[in-house]
């Protein structure tokens, strides 16, 4: 739950950032952009049947990171854009507990009866 | 938010409906009743926009970005359609809340084509509401408080609302393993005792 609320909380900075620290243009463009998509991938992998689509998130933070290189970003910019990238990034990669089964998952649907839980 | 961990619903988790090798049932009142709830909200934050949007009612309320909602829900792209895009989302909520509480504790295998219905209704609305939270600021400069609060929503409904269909489509896909009608099982006309994991022929090595 945790990697996915600070995510989500670092989407939702995104989007507020360019107002609070005063830049606009390409920079603040391309935060209003992500920061949304950042929270919204971000939220619906709460959801355990959902969570593979975390890794969603390594898409808008890789653009994240080289953004700066990309479109024009000033010095504030560039160090909102990175940080934010490699934040999401690494907790994208961070699994989570998982708590519920869900009789083999999306896989599942392909192979029935092949991921069974072990001891059913 | 995480319904393993969730006290069970006695007559909600009886052994048939609980889905083969699930530890919840994803389709029991506790997991369906705050998404209709959500939904519900969600209908009446839309149908005001859309009022305001009609000019039903003159003004729209806005307590944080001034004359934001105005300018948004004003806008060209919210015109782009022959009636205003809130009402489009109110006649959503409505189809999500209508799907979401339609059928048993056992829907994920007695009511199929309602539980991908229910998906498909709520997962294109939630990438509308995105879409829509990105345009606000990059074409308008401008932000609407009741518009972010109706993409929250739909948002946060996803999840809970996919994990039902993941149920739905296993059965489907246990009923094809078996040899049984897909379409059949799809509209709920397939009487038969639900195949298990068990019956299904196992394929490749394990």
């Amino acid at each position: 739950m945790w990697p996915r609320l600070a995510a989500a909380a670092l989407g939702v900075w995104l989007m507020a950032a360019p107002a609070v620290l005063g830049y606009g243009g390409a920079a603040s463009t391309s935060q209003r952009i992500a920061g949304p998509i950042v929270a919204a991938i971000a939220v619906v992998a709460m959801t355990e049947a959902t969570r593979p689509l975390r890794w969603a998130n390594l898409v808008t933070a890789a653009w994240l990171v080289v953004a700066p290189a990309v479109v024009a970003h000033d010095g504030t910019a560039a160090a909102v854009s990175m940080a934010a990238g490699a934040l999401v990034g690494a907790l994208a990669c961070v699994r989570g507990r998982r708590r519920a089964r869900l009789g083999g998952g999306w896989r599942a649907i392909v192979r029935p009866g092949v991921d069974r839980p072990a001891g059913r | 938010m995480t319904p393993g961990a969730r006290r069970p619903d006695s007559r909600a988790a009886r052994p048939d409906r609980v889905p083969p090798g699930w530890s919840y049932n994803p389709s029991a009142w506790s997991e369906r009743w705050p998404l209709v709830v959500l939904a519900a909200a969600g209908t009446v934050i839309a149908g005001y926009l859309a009022a305001y949007q009609w000019r039903f009612v003159d003004t729209v309320w806005e307590p944080f970005f001034g004359d934001g909602a105005e300018i948004i829900l004003n806008s060209g792209v919210s015109r782009i359609l022959p009636v205003p895009d809130a009402a489009l989302g109110a006649l959503g909520y409505l189809l999500d809340a209508v799907t979401g509480a339609l059928g048993g504790r056992a829907r994920w295998r007695t009511l199929p084509w309602m539980v991908v219905l229910f998906g498909v209704a709520v997962g294109p609305l939630g990438a509308v509401s995105i879409l829509l939270v990105v345009l606000q600021p990059v074409m308008f400069d401008a932000w609407c408080t009741l518009c972010l609060a109706s993409a929250v929503i739909s948002v946060v409904m996803i999840g809970p609302a996919l994990d039902e269909v993941l149920a739905s489509l296993q059965h489907l896909a246990r009923v094809r393993a078996s040899g049984r009608s897909v379409w059949r099982a799809f509209w709920g006309r397939d009487r038969a005792p639900a195949p298990t994991a068990d019956a299904v022929p196992r394929s490749g090595a394990t």
